[in-house]
C-alpha cells in the first residue's frame, strides 16, 4: 500500500519529529500526572467529593472547603504558619552558609576531598524518617542555646528574633545538612568562571574581598536562584519536625469524611505558599536586565580597555 | 577553572607569609567547626544506639557509654525485619530508578540534539514539573488509579507497584526534572560530528543515542541512576500514598518505628520490663541500620558520585 503524502517529508520536518518521539514518553507523563492534575485539584477544592460504588460523587460548595481549611480547622493554619517561619528562616541561611562552604573548598587545600565527601553525606541518608526520629531524639540539636547569654539579650531587646534564631539553632544540624547539593551547585559554578577576568582584577590591584563582592557573586547571581529554587522544593518536601503541613494534607486525603475537596484545598493551599516562596527567589534574584554572560563580558572589556 | 595568581612563599615578606598562615589556619578551623557539625546527628546516632538503658538517664554520660551494648541495635534490627525490608527497599528502588533513567536519558537526548517546534516550552514545562509541590497533584492520581482499578474487573492499582513505577517510566518520578537537566548538560557536551559519523554508517536515531550518545556518557548515567536510587530509596511521602506498606520498605518502617517496637515488645512479652521501652537509644539504633545501607554504598560510589556532579553539573547555562 503506497501512503499518500500531502506534503514532501523534509529533513527538518523528520528531525523535529524523532526529537518529539524521543519525548514523548515524557510530554505523556507530564500531561497526565502533572498538568491535568495541577488544573484538576484547583477544580476539585471547590467541590465536596463523595465516594461512592459509583465512583466519585462531586458536589459544588463554592470556597467552602477553604472557609473550613482556614477559619474552622484548628491545626491547619498553625502548621501553615510555622512551614513558612521555616522557609523563610532556612532557606536564605542554607544559600549563605552553603555559598561560603562552596568558597572555602574550591580553593587547592589538604583534605579537599575528604570534606567534600562529608558535606555530601546528608544527600544520601536525608529521608523524612530519618529526619523526623533524629529530630525526636534530640540528637540534632545543640544543648543550651536558649540559655546562652548572648541568646539573653537578643531576646529582651527583640523577642520574635530570638524565636525565629531558636528556630534556626534547634536544629542546626538539619539546616546544614540541606546544604550538600547546593554546595555542589556553587562550587560547579566557581569553577566555571571565566580565570582571565579574575587574573584581570587581580593585576589591577582589586582585594580578595572587592573580587568576591564585584565579580563572583554577580556572576554567580544565576546560580543563587537555582539553590535559591532548589533549597525551598527540598525543605517543602521533608516533613521534619515542625513542617508538620504536610502530614496534615497526607492524612486529609484518607479521611473518607471529609474526602478529596477538603485535601485538594489544604494541598493547593500549601503549594501557593511555596509558589510564593518561589516567586520571592525568582524576584530577588533574577537577572536585572543583563544575562551572566553579558556581565562577564563587559566586565572582559573593560578589564581589557584599561 | 580559576586561576590563583599567588607569589611563591620565598618571595613574601615575613608579615604577609605570617597572614597567609593565619588564613590558612581559620579556614581549616571553620571548615573543622562545621563538618563536626554536619556529623554530630550522625556520630550521636551511633555513640547512642550503642547505650544501655541507664546510660541514655545518666546525664554524666554524653559521649562514651559505660558499658557497650549491642542489644538495642539486635532488637532494632528485628523490629524493622531487616531482610525483608532491605529487599523489598532495593527492588523497589531500583526498579523505579533505572525506569527513570530511561526516561531522563531520552528526554535529555531530545532536548539536546533535536529542534522541534514549542522546544523552548517544553523545556520551561520540564522547570515547571520540579517546582509543582507534589501533594497538589497527588490527589488527582489517586482519582485516576482508582478509576482505571474500578472500570477494570479483577485489577489492584492502588496499594501496588505499578502507579509509581507507571508515573517514573513516564518521566513523573521524584525530582525527574534534575536528572533530565543532568543528561542535557552532558549531552550536549559529546560532540555533534560523532552523530553524524555514525549517521553517515547508517545508524538510526535510537542507534546513535544507545551506542554513541550513552556509550561515551556511562559515568554521567550513573550518577543519574545512583540519584534516583538514593531519592526513591529516601522517599515516604509517594509510598505511603500508592504503595500503602505493600511493599516493606526500610524508610516507612522506621516512620512507624515506635508503634512497630510497641508491638514487638507485646510479641515477645517483654513489655513489663521497665527496660524494654522505647527510648533514644533504642530510636537511634534503628535509624542507624535504616542508613547503614546507603552509608555503605555511598562509601563505594563517592568517587563517581561527586566527580560525576561535578562534570555534569545541573545549572548549566
Amino acid at each position: 500500500m503506497v501512503l499518500k503524502r500531502d506534503r514532501p517529508k523534509t529533513i527538518a520536518r523528520r528531525k523535529s519529529i524523532t526529537g518529539y518521539l524521543f519525548m514523548s514518553p515524557w510530554i505523556l507523563g507530564f500531561l497526565i500526572f502533572t498538568a491535568f492534575p495541577f488544573v484538576y485539584t484547583i477544580y476539585l477544592s471547590f467541590y465536596e467529593v463523595q465516594s461512592t460504588i459509583l465512583g466519585y460523587e462531586l458536589t459544588p460548595i463554592g470556597i467552602g472547603n477553604y472557609v473550613v481549611a482556614l477559619l474552622r480547622n484548628a491545626e491547619f493554619v498553625p502548621s501553615l504558619v510555622s512551614f513558612m517561619i521555616m522557609e523563610i528562616t532556612y532557606a536564605p541561611t542554607i544559600v549563605i552558609i552553603s555559598f561560603i562552604l562552596a568558597l572555602l573548598l574550591n580553593r587547592p587545600m589538604r583534605g579537599r576531598g575528604f570534606l567534600r565527601m562529608l558535606f555530601f553525606l546528608p544527600v544520601i541518608v536525608m529521608s523524612g524518617p530519618v529526619m523526623q526520629q533524629i529530630a525526636d531524639s534530640g540528637a540534632a540539636s545543640m544543648t543550651g542555646i536558649e540559655d546562652q547569654f548572648i541568646f539573653v539579650v537578643i531576646d529582651n531587646i527583640a523577642p520574635w528574633l530570638a524565636e525565629a534564631l531558636f528556630y534556626l539553632f534547634e536544629n542546626f544540624s538539619m539546616v546544614l545538612w540541606f546544604t550538600g547539593i547546593p554546595i555542589i551547585l556553587f562550587i560547579n559554578g566557581l569553577q566555571k568562571l571565566n580565570g582571565s577576568v579574575l587574573e584581570a582584577a587581580m593585576i589591577d590591584s582589586a582585594t580578595p574581598w572587592q573580587i568576591l563582592w564585584k565579580i563572583t557573586i554577580p556572576i554567580l547571581r544565576p546560580v543563587f536562584l537555582v539553590v535559591m529554587i532548589f533549597t525551598v522544593v527540598q525543605i517543602s518536601i521533608y516533613t521534619s519536625g515542625t513542617g508538620a503541613v504536610l502530614d496534615l494534607v497526607q492524612s486529609a486525603i484518607f479521611n473518607t469524611s471529609s474526602g478529596f475537596g477538603l485535601a485538594s484545598a489544604f494541598a493547593w493551599i500549601y503549594s501557593l505558599a511555596v509558589l510564593l516562596f518561589i516567586g520571592c527567589a525568582f524576584l530577588l534574584l533574577k537577572e536585572p536586565k543583563d544575562t551572566p554572560v553579558k556581565i562577564q563580558k563587559r566586565l572582559e572589556r573593560k578589564w581589557s580597555a584599561r | 577553572m580559576t586561576k590563583q595568581l599567588k607569589l611563591p612563599e620565598k618571595m613574601l615578606s615575613s608579615r604577609r607569609l605570617l597572614r597567609r598562615v593565619l588564613i590558612k589556619i581559620a579556614i581549616y578551623a571553620a571548615l573543622i567547626l562545621i563538618s563536626y557539625q554536619f556529623i554530630y546527628p550522625i556520630l550521636r546516632m551511633i555513640v547512642l544506639s550503642m547505650m544501655s538503658d541507664r546510660d541514655i538517664m545518666n546525664p554524666a554520660v554524653t559521649w562514651i557509654p559505660s558499658n557497650f551494648t549491642f542489644n538495642n541495635l539486635r532488637v532494632a534490627l528485628n523490629t524493622l525485619d531487616l531482610q525483608k525490608t532491605l529487599v523489598g527497599s532495593m527492588w523497589f528502588s531500583v526498579l523505579l530508578a533505572v525506569s527513570q533513567t530511561l526516561v531522563s536519558s531520552l528526554t535529555g537526548y531530545a532536548f539536546a540534539r533535536y529542534e522541534f517546534p514549542g522546544k523552548r516550552i517544553w523545556f520551561v514545562m520540564v522547570l515547571m514539573s520540579f517546582v509543582i509541590p507534589t501533594p497538589v497533584v497527588v490527589i488527582p492520581r489517586i482519582m485516576m488509579f482508582t478509576g482505571i482499578q474500578e472500570s477494570v474487573e479483577g485489577l489492584q492499582l492502588i496499594g501496588t507497584w505499578i502507579p509509581q513505577t507507571v508515573m517514573a517510566i513516564l518521566g513523573q518520578g521524584i525530582y525527574s526534572a534534575v536528572l533530565i537537566l543532568i543528561c542535557y548538560n552532558f549531552f550536549r557536551m559529546i560532540p555533534r560530528s560523532l552523530d553524524e559519523a555514525a549517521s553517515i554508517d547508517g545508524a538510526n536515531s535510537f542507534q546513535v543515542f544507545l551506542h554513541v550518545i550513552l556509550r561515551l556518557s556511562i559515568s554521567t548515567v550513573l550518577v543519574v541512576f545512583l540519584f534516583s536510587f538514593v531519592w526513591n530509596w529516601n522517599e515516604s511521602y509517594l509510598t505511603n500514598t500508592f504503595l500503602r506498606g505493600s511493599v516493606p520498605l526500610l524508610p516507612n518502617r522506621l516512620a512507624m518505628f515506635d508503634s512497630l517496637f510497641a508491638s514487638y515488645a507485646q510479641g515477645t512479652g517483654t513489655n513489663a520490663d521497665p527496660e524494654f521501652r522505647i527510648n533514644e537509644a533504642y530510636k537511634m539504633s534503628g535509624t542507624l541500620i535504616a542508613i547503614l545501607p546507603l552509608l555503605i554504598m555511598y562509601l563505594f560510589v563517592q568517587r563517581q558520585f561527586i566527580k560525576g556532579i561535578e562534570n555534569a553539573g545541573i545549572t548549566g547555562e
